[in-house]
């Protein structure tokens, strides 16, 4: 078919706003790489600019003035606890709501996917009492914890309709074949069921990296802080000391291993994150 | 099965209980408790909680920040909604109809924001607002326009309207993505018999396209709405921590305020329990709102 120019020209109308709009959401990311490798002369004279020389001594000194290697190593702990405590929580239940008959088991199911639309809010300031009776406050551990938690209604949400798919003769095949039903759990529903769990898992350690609501409220002392801790504290302070480099520098540590995850598991994360809010 | 009724009982008990215990202890007790904490004054030590019946609730509808925090929250949610729907409707029309070649390279770049820290996010726009530094300040001068140049985030009348744009530009990619889910799904033909009667590519959209992909736009709305009323205090407490002098505060981070940096806790979960019902409030009247008809050509 014959294009008219009247249709190239809303062709290319259209290609407008979207050029825009990859600009609005690139050039400010692309500009927090940029501030990090700047001076602090450099970043107000020229704010929006490209650097004269890249150096890295704002990384260095995020990383030994300001403790961004503790909170690094926080966030990472944060979320590799949390990210295992919630699948070592969410993987049997979800295999017994799927696939075992039982009295109240749509109740139960019921029951945690409510979870996922209430407000948590509320229950944040019993938990922050709860945690300090259990000495879980202000510690990675009991964050790990809190964070688990709160991302397990949507992991087990997740994980049953992958299991859903998975077809049931094998198990069956196995039980005859004299295996205990812990056994199906582990050898066979487990090892099929892994590219949900992976999906999930991502989901959930990005949300747990990120995170920075619950941390600001369970945590305290500045040797516990996690990255967005971290980060929020430099921000509020370089109104005073004017650590802007810094500030970028510890950004950039931030966004990375998102970045990196991303571009490793782009197709995953967005299907798990359309499908999660689809059914959710 | 070979299997007895006592070992299948025993399996499904290992299965559910442990993790039953865990989100009991965690969630549900948490939250039962908040509504009776609502009902305390308390100031975090054990020995001053005392019993105060519906006072906190009394000083709730008295409490001349509350009002202001409920319509903040219902100005972002509004604003993002109808932010969000027109952009991400645009995006994911003009990238499923109009075969652009770079459509991927769009759909990769504009969920990104998606998957950012709200920290990062907070924090980028917090310098895209800057009033010396800024993007935005300095834009309106290149193209001439100083007198509109302001202290974008630190103004009362313009600090809540200027959450917004963030909170748009972190949000678009998940539902273009759905809404892209849903037009992909349209039948070809639909579009040849609209052709064929004569419809032009706008009134495909309006009689085609948007009837059909109603289920995905209703949940797109719902999800907003919901992740908004429950969240939104936080892009709050990185960009402005409610301020200047309350023009930015929201129910959530109030209750923050209240609970946290006051020690007022019998009454933050007062406003807890009023953030929950106005949160199941606005989902039931949006689900009556929304309903229609499913459409079947």
């Amino acid at each position: 078919m014959k294009r008219t120019v009247g249709e190239r020209l809303v062709r290319s109308g259209i290609r407008l706003p979207l050029i825009l709009w990859s600009l609005a959401v690139l050039y400010p990311i692309f500009w927090m790489f940029l501030g990090a490798f700047k001076s602090n002369a450099e970043i107000y004279a020229n704010p929006w600019g490209f650097p004269e020389q890249f150096n890295f001594s704002n990384f260095v000194t995020a990383w030994t003035e300001y403790n961004i290697d503790t909170s690094i190593f926080n966030s990472f702990l944060v979320t590799g606890l949390g990210a295992a405590l919630c699948l070592v929580l969410a993987v049997p239940t979800a295999y017994a709501l799927e696939r075992i008959r039982f009295k109240g088991s749509q109740m139960l199911f019921t029951l945690y996917i409510s979870a996922m639309m209430i407000p948590m809010v509320l229950g944040w300031i019993p938990l922050f009492f709860l945690l300090a009776q259990f000495n879980m406050l202000d510690s990675i551990i009991g964050l790990s914890v809190v964070y688990a938690m709160s991302q397990l209604p949507f992991t087990i949400f997740v994980l049953t309709s992958f299991m859903g798919t998975i077809p049931k003769s094998l198990e069956e095949s196995a039980s005859i074949d004299g295996m205990s039903p812990y056994g199906i759990l582990w050898k066979i529903v487990t090892p099929l069921t892994m590219s949900g769990i992976i999906t999930v898992t991502i989901m959930n350690a990005i949300q747990f990296w990120n995170e920075y609501f619950m941390a600001l409220i369970f945590l305290q002392s500045s040797e516990n802080y996690t990255l967005a801790l971290a980060i929020d504290f430099i921000s509020n302070e370089a109104q005073y000391t004017n650590a802007w480099g810094v500030l970028f520098a510890s950004l950039v540590f931030a966004i990375l291993p998102v970045i990196i995850l991303y571009s490793i598991f782009q197709r995953r994360i967005t299907k798990g994150m359309t499908e999660g809010a689809i059914k959710g | 099965m070979v299997q007895t009724k006592k070992q299948k009982y025993l399996f499904l008990a290992f299965c559910l209980v442990p993790t039953f215990i865990m989100f009991s202890i965690f969630t549900l007790y948490p939250l039962f408790s908040g509504l009776y904490y609502s009902f305390f004054e308390w100031s975090g030590t054990s020995n001053t909680r005392e019993f105060v019946g519906f006072d906190n609730y009394v000083k709730l509808f008295n409490d001349e920040v509350i009002p202001a925090t409920i319509w903040h929250d219902y100005f972002l949610v509004a604003t993002k909604v109808i932010g969000i729907m027109i952009m991400a409707l645009f995006i994911a029309v003009a990238l499923t109809q109009l075969k652009i070649k770079e459509a991927p390279f769009y759909r990769i770049v504009f969920f990104f924001p998606n998957i950012m820290s709200v920290v990062v996010i907070g924090i980028l726009w917090m310098f895209i607002y800057n009033p010396n530094l800024g993007l935005v300040n300095s834009g309106l001068e290149m193209i001439g326009l100083e007198e509109w140049t302001r202290p974008w985030l630190g103004s009362e009348t313009w600090a809540l309207p200027s959450l917004v744009l963030p909170s748009i530009w972190a949000g678009i990619g998940l539902f273009m993505l759905l809404l892209m889910g849903g037009i992909s799904n349209i039948s070809k033909s639909y579009y040849e018999a609209a052709k064929i009667d004569g419809a032009n590519e706008w009134q495909q959209f309006w009689k085609v396209t948007l009837p059909l992909i109603w289920p995905q736009i209703k949940i797109s709305i719902l999800y907003i709405v919901i992740t908004t009323l429950n969240g939104s205090f936080i892009i709050v407490q990185v960009m402005t921590g409610g301020g200047p002098n309350n023009s930015t505060h929201v129910m959530g981070s109030y209750l923050y305020q209240q609970a946290f940096t006051q020690y007022n806790f019998g009454y933050g979960a007062t406003i807890g329990v009023m953030i929950l019902v106005l949160s199941l409030i606005t989902v039931v009247l949006l689900q009556l709102l929304l309903r229609k008809e499913r459409v079947e050509y």
